[in-house]
């Protein structure tokens, strides 16, 4: 995909985005809602057309060679649409005859992507009666069905409970194995949890990529909240006299116990950031008080993307 | 085009798998069988019936009842195509699939003309019936049953387009049945019109009641077919272009 844009009369959803994803990765598409995720995503299934730039699939044009291309790709769009009137293996049979899978292959295909999606026992069941899980899980059946080369899922977790986002990332880590996968999110553990690597959206513009292990690495706390119990002005005063503790602030006091807030200098390094946390216990205890709760702030996504557009200098700008 | 079959299957499927479908064939039927018993007992209490009357002339030509049906069958018919499709988000994994935009226009139309066809045949019983009786006029049943075709063609493919460009298909049957009534309205300028103006000559060019009594006597004028084949045409065409602006937009 390259110098990919997409406007919509005079607002640019999808800003000049090149990106290259290789056989057998799984690539977490990350950026706050909003970003052009959905756009870039729409226009890499063949659903959209892209305003300029051009997307290649397995060697196919997505603009001059639509339908080889589309050929190659299963998409699951976000609010995973399904003919509500149609049972599970009807609808999965259509998809698969609709993506040119030969008649004497349909039955076999259809079975696989069915068990393999976890959908096997709802087979017979009318999509209108299934649960939201399900729903999601015929979605993803569909979207292999043809064993595309690859995977296009957007927000695949969007909506579950946690204990079906727990099974929706593991099936997406195992499809990884046999597929390249795009999958969007606006979590960032979630593409910590699944992805290979990461690419970070925003404003429609490609702000940063790297392996998910950098990514994480940017996960860096900023503050550390510590409840104690004791002495108050002397717990302030002890923490202000931390080496690597910018300012200190109370949060809350619920008697008998104090929340502070104490925020690191911006200067520290991630690497030392957990000493400094490490530091501010042991002060804390060295000064006879009790500590209850010791919790990292910061590190979420807004926080990734603060500090990428701060610094244009980053190792993954 | 290979995904015209699948496409096509699963809208007939759609189509009769919810009441629907049945709802409206039953109201259809239940509408000409009254129809065709009108004109059976008008005629048999005439002592002396004009020689071009025939009871096939009397069931599809000169009759408001024929339009009135397709004015109220067609919308509810069209209407869900695309529109449907739209509000439900499935528009989009249908066409991230390898399909060109003209043959999922194509299949959702051959599927409602299909229904069309489905509605229809059961009224042949009725020619088995004047055949068992008396003389069936053999060409112009031939001609009305081909002109319902064509009338009916025109009117899907003007629903059908309507339902591309529309936002839901409450729209889509409100544009569809505005559509079919100021065409017919046209038509009827015949009546109203002094003859030699312009506006005579396009009235009678496009008048679907006109054009049925033709087809109803026997009488297949091939401006006629240019005419129907047109309002199939184009319609279609917008439709397509349609989908591919959403696709584009």
């Amino acid at each position: 995909m390259s110098n990919l844009t997409k406007r919509y009369g005079a607002r640019v959803a999808v800003d000049d985005v090149s990106f290259e994803v290789g056989r057998g990765e799984v690539v977490g598409f990350l950026g706050p809602n909003g970003a052009g995720k959905t756009t870039t995503l729409r226009i890499l299934a063949g659903v959209l057309g892209p305003t300029s730039g051009s997307v290649t699939v397995a060697g196919h044009d997505l603009v001059h060679a639509s339908l080889e291309a589309r050929r190659h790709i299963g998409y699951m769009p976000e609010a995973v649409p399904l003919y509500p009137e149609m049972r599970v293996v009807e609808y999965l049979r259509f998809r698969a005859d609709l993506k040119q899978v030969g008649r004497s292959q349909r039955a076999r295909f259809v079975d696989e992507a069915m068990d393999r999606a976890g959908v096997l026992e709802v087979a017979h069941r009318t999509i209108d009666h299934l649960s939201k899980g399900y729903r999601q899980r015929v979605g993803i059946a569909d979207a292999i069905v043809a064993k595309p080369a690859v995977l296009v899922l957007d927000e695949p977790t969007a909506g579950l409970d946690p204990n079906q986002i727990r099974h929706a990332r593991a099936l997406v880590r195992e499809l990884g194995r046999e597929h390249t996968v795009v999958v969007s999110t606006h979590i960032l553990s979630e593409v910590e949890a699944c992805a290979t690597r990461v690419l970070l959206i925003h404003h429609g513009r490609l702000v940063a990529q790297g392996s998910t292990s950098e990514i994480r690495a940017m996960r860096q706390a900023v503050a550390v909240d510590v409840t104690v119990r004791g002495n108050v002005a002397a717990a302030d005063a002890a923490l202000r006299s931390t080496p690597g503790v910018a300012s200190v602030e109370r949060v809350e006091t619920v008697e008998p116990f104090a929340r502070f807030r104490a925020t690191f200098d911006g200067a520290l390094s991630p690497e030392d950031r957990p000493g400094a946390t490490e530091r501010i216990v042991g002060v804390m205890v060295g000064a006879g008080l009790g500590v209850s709760e010791v919790r990292a702030c910061g590190g979420s996504l807004e926080d990734v993307f603060a500090a990428l557009t701060q610094d244009p200098g980053s190792p993954l700008g | 085009m290979r995904s015209f079959w699948p496409i096509y299957k699963r809208e007939l499927f759609a189509f009769f798998v919810t009441p629907l479908a049945w709802v409206l064939i039953v109201a259809f039927l239940v509408v000409q069988g009254m129809h065709f018993f009108i004109v059976i007992d008008h005629l048999a209490r005439q002592v002396d019936i004009a020689s071009d009357e025939t009871p096939v002339r009397a069931f599809f030509g000169n009759t408001v009842l024929l339009y009135l049906v397709l004015f109220m069958l067609v919308p509810p018919m069209t209407m869900r195509s695309f529109a449907e499709e739209r509000r439900s988000g499935t528009i989009e994994t249908l066409m991230s699939g390898p399909v060109s935009t003209a043959a999922v226009v194509l299949a959702k139309y051959a599927a409602v003309l299909t229904t069309y066809v489905v509605m229809w045949l059961p009224t042949v019983l009725y020619l088995l019936i004047l055949a068992r009786t008396g003389a069936l006029d053999g060409p112009a049943a031939a001609g009305a049953y081909l002109g319902v075709l064509l009338v009916g063609a025109g009117y899907l493919a003007i629903g059908t387009c309507a339902s591309a460009l529309a936002r839901s298909q409450f729209v889509a049957m409100i544009w569809t049945a505005f559509a079919l009534l100021v065409l017919f309205l046209i038509g009827m300028g015949e009546f109203v019109t002094r003859e030699g103006t312009t506006f005579h000559d396009v009235a009678v060019h496009v008048s679907v009641w006109g054009h049925m009594n033709d087809f109803a006597s026997g009488i297949v004028d091939s401006r006629h077919l240019v005419f129907y084949g047109t309002l199939i045409v184009l319609p279609l065409f917008i439709a397509t272009r349609a989908v591919d602006a959403w696709r584009w937009g």
